[in-house]
């Protein structure tokens, strides 16, 4: 239907500039008519070839030889004596009709091929632009889906195509079309392959209303999937870089860790070679004290690596995202009751005040991992505070959500580093002050965060304190109430 | 030496085997050794052990699945070997039948310990349960349902007694949380665990000198509880 329109709109077009032509022709013979007198036949001649040539400029060659025809006939009928007639007396007047008829065609001829060549000159440029505006929307697109759309919108625009859809193949296999409608059921017209060096990464494909395609068309959409296919392995060169720009980095992470780990590790394995082998060797007698004390040695020690070891997991649990808690509602003073009942003999030093009040709902949490947490920071304030000194553990309902407190009367931590003593391996006095892996606060943060918490430590008047504030909320659900049941048997 | 309790470990690494056997020997167990899934079923079928020492991660098959495999034909005992954080197969090894655990490392005092808890049950399946379970200054009279700390009773509701005795009837064993719930409150209830916390807490706060440190029941993390006896 749209094509017969469009078709019968440029033939009317076309046929009206052939009319364009005639009426033209009639009117400058009109003028010249009643300038007769005061002008000469072979003047006539040479002016008629100035509108010839205007006709064919603007309107091709086509009216420009219609006119040269209909001139010639005119000009022998209106100019050339006898007058009125086709005939030709005079042999000059012959002469004049035949050169003025080739003159005539030469020029539109002429003008007419400058006018075709002009016209491809100006598609190429415009093909060029559109080349140089494609490629410079392609410039510094890392996304697979971004090359898609703009190369797809690009497409639709110059081609002026019903439907355009780009297809990109490679790891993640992924599509784009324009309109973002259904594609017609009808197999495309036109279909360009996004070929690089490296092999095909998809395919351009185009619907198109009029059935045609100039071969100009289709060489201008291979050139496009060809600039497209450059971005392609552009973008794809570059995530390959960042990759591997970030394995660099986690290698060097990593040869980090492993020099701290292994001068940590190596501090507890020392003690119990010593000892076993003083044991060994039969250079301690049985009854000795010393051989005692060098088995407590040996199992402390073996105790430490234990929990090393433990830490290290637990990091690269954290790291790798692995680490999902598995969430029940628990009673936050039964998971720190069980973890100051196991710490008890590393605690003697020190004076413990828990105060989580009853009425404290239940709180969603992963208990092992909230064991980890309040281990981590208690022990974290055995360390570092002098003996005798309170720790103290507090918990608050907020809201919706619970703040918990745990406080030491431990030396105060400048402010410039209270955020960063989460981080890996991250201390403030010297490594060898204080045997532990540097992981235990960045544990802490990694589970509170998994926990959808929030982890920060802050100096109080007589000493430090590490706050977290954890939802009671649990995927929108709050903490169930349950009856008491009262009944006595 | 054919009296002495025999005693089947099924771990892979060398070296496990060799310091729990030579503890074990030592001791005056007779011990056996398998470092295979199939290996240690048909040692456990030929041997009939009192007790089975399976470690969770063997080369052939998951420590779950022969323990599974074990409790089709027989009652014997149970223990896991397993590394720390994995609670899940610890309670899925429990829930298929497996008496106890312990986690890597352990010291040997705590083996021994659960070795013979791990007895005592293994005779009172085969003779008469202890009807009355004594811890400390408590006592629970099972067939009276009565529970004392020294002479005063200590009144308890119907769920916190049912709770109490079914722990104190497994004392000694981990009892896993669904274990629990599905003995105590019935299968729908399988999923509550906040049930369980409560009920937990009240009963602590009847038995124990100090609730925040618990002594008779304490707080297996991530599995369950365990009720610790005298006996």
């Amino acid at each position: 239907m749209k094509s017969a329109v469009m078709r019968i709109s440029s033939l009317i077009s076309r046929s009206g500039q052939y009319l364009l032509a005639i009426v033209l022709i009639a009117s400058i013979t009109a003028i010249f008519f009643g300038l007769q007198d005061m002008l000469d036949t072979t003047l006539i001649a040479l002016l008629y070839l100035i509108p010839l040539g205007l006709i064919t400029a603007y309107w091709g060659l086509g009216p420009g030889i219609t006119g040269a025809l209909i001139t010639f006939l005119t000009l022998n009928y209106f100019f050339i004596p006898p007058y009125y007639t086709l005939a030709v007396h005079r042999p000059t007047d012959v002469v004049i009709l035949v050169i003025f008829l080739v003159v005539a065609v030469v020029i539109s001829q002429l003008v007419g091929r400058m006018q075709a060549s002009l016209i491809a000159a100006t598609a190429r440029e415009r093909e060029a632009t559109q080349l140089y505006e494609l490629s410079i929307a392609l410039t510094g697109l890392h996304s697979e889906y971004a090359i898609a759309q703009i190369l797809a919108k690009q497409v639709q625009e110059v081609s002026q195509g019903e439907y355009v859809e780009v297809n990109i193949t490679g790891t993640e296999s992924l599509s784009f079309h324009l309109p973002e409608i259904k594609l017609p059921a009808r197999a495309p017209e036109l279909i360009a392959p996004i070929q690089a060096a490296r092999g095909v990464h998809g395919e351009i494909l185009l619907w198109k209303s009029t059935p045609v395609i100039a071969s100009g068309e289709k060489r201008l959409l291979e050139t496009f999937a060809s600039q497209g296919a450059l971005a392609l392995e552009r973008a794809r060169l570059s995530q390959a870089e960042s990759r591997a720009r970030v394995l660099e980095e986690s290698d060097h992470l990593k040869s980090i860790l492993l020099s701290s780990v292994s001068h940590e590790l190596r501090t507890p394995l020392s003690t119990i070679k010593a000892a076993a082998s003083s044991l060994r060797g039969n250079e301690v007698s049985w009854n000795s004290p010393a051989r005692v004390e060098l088995v407590a040695a040996i199992d402390d020690e073996a105790d430490h690596l234990n929990m090393l070891v433990g830490n290290l997991l637990d990091m690269s649990r954290i790291e790798s995202g692995a680490l999902k808690p598995k969430r029940e509602w628990n009673i936050l003073s039964e998971i720190v009751g069980s973890v100051l009942a196991r710490m008890r003999h590393s605690a003697d030093e020190h004076k413990l005040e828990i105060d989580i009040p009853e009425t404290l709902p239940f709180v969603p949490v992963d208990y092992v991992q909230m064991e980890q947490v309040f281990t981590n920071l208690v022990s974290n304030s055995l360390k570092y505070a002098p003996s005798n000194t309170l720790i103290r553990i507090r918990a608050n309902m907020e809201g919706d959500t619970v703040h918990v407190q745990v406080s030491n009367q431990g030396p105060h931590v400048p402010p410039e580093h209270l955020e960063r003593i989460f981080d890996k391996f991250y201390r403030i006095t010297a490594a060898d002050r204080v045997t532990g892996t540097g992981l235990g606060l960045s544990i802490c943060k990694g589970i509170i965060e998994a926990h959808g918490g929030r982890i920060w430590a802050e100096n109080i008047p007589d000493g430090l304190a590490f706050n977290f504030i954890l939802p009671l909320t649990w995927d929108g659900a709050h903490p169930p109430q349950l009856p008491m049941d009262t009944e006595i048997e | 030496m054919n009296n002495a309790p025999q005693i089947l470990v099924i771990d892979d690494e060398p070296q496990i085997q060799r310091a729990i056997r030579t503890i074990l020997t030592e001791k005056g167990f007779g011990v056996t050794t398998a470092s295979h899934g199939e290996e240690g079923l048909t040692l456990a079928a030929a041997n009939e052990p009192d007790i089975v020492i399976l470690d969770l991660g063997l080369p052939d098959m998951d420590g779950v699945e022969v323990c599974a495999r074990l409790r089709e034909w027989t009652q014997c005992p149970i223990i896991i070997l397993s590394v720390r954080d994995s609670e899940r197969d610890k309670v899925a090894a429990l829930d298929k039948g497996a008496d106890d655990y312990l986690t890597k490392p352990f010291g040997i005092e705590e083996l021994l310990a659960r070795v013979r808890v791990a007895l005592r049950h293994s005779t009172n399946r085969q003779g008469a349960q202890n009807k009355v379970i004594k811890a400390g200054a408590l006592t629970i009279d099972l067939v009276w349902h009565i529970v004392k700390r020294g002479e005063d009773e200590i009144k308890l509701t119907g769920t916190e007694y049912k709770l109490l005795a079914y722990l104190a009837a497994n004392h000694g064993r981990v009892l896993t949380h669904q274990n629990i719930l599905i003995q105590v409150w019935g299968p729908a209830d399988a999923d509550h665990t906040e049930y369980l916390r409560v009920y937990m807490r009240q009963l602590r706060k009847k038995l124990e000198i100090d609730p925040e440190r618990p002594q008779y029941i304490l707080t297996e993390p991530g599995i369950g509880y365990r009720f610790i006896s005298d006996g």
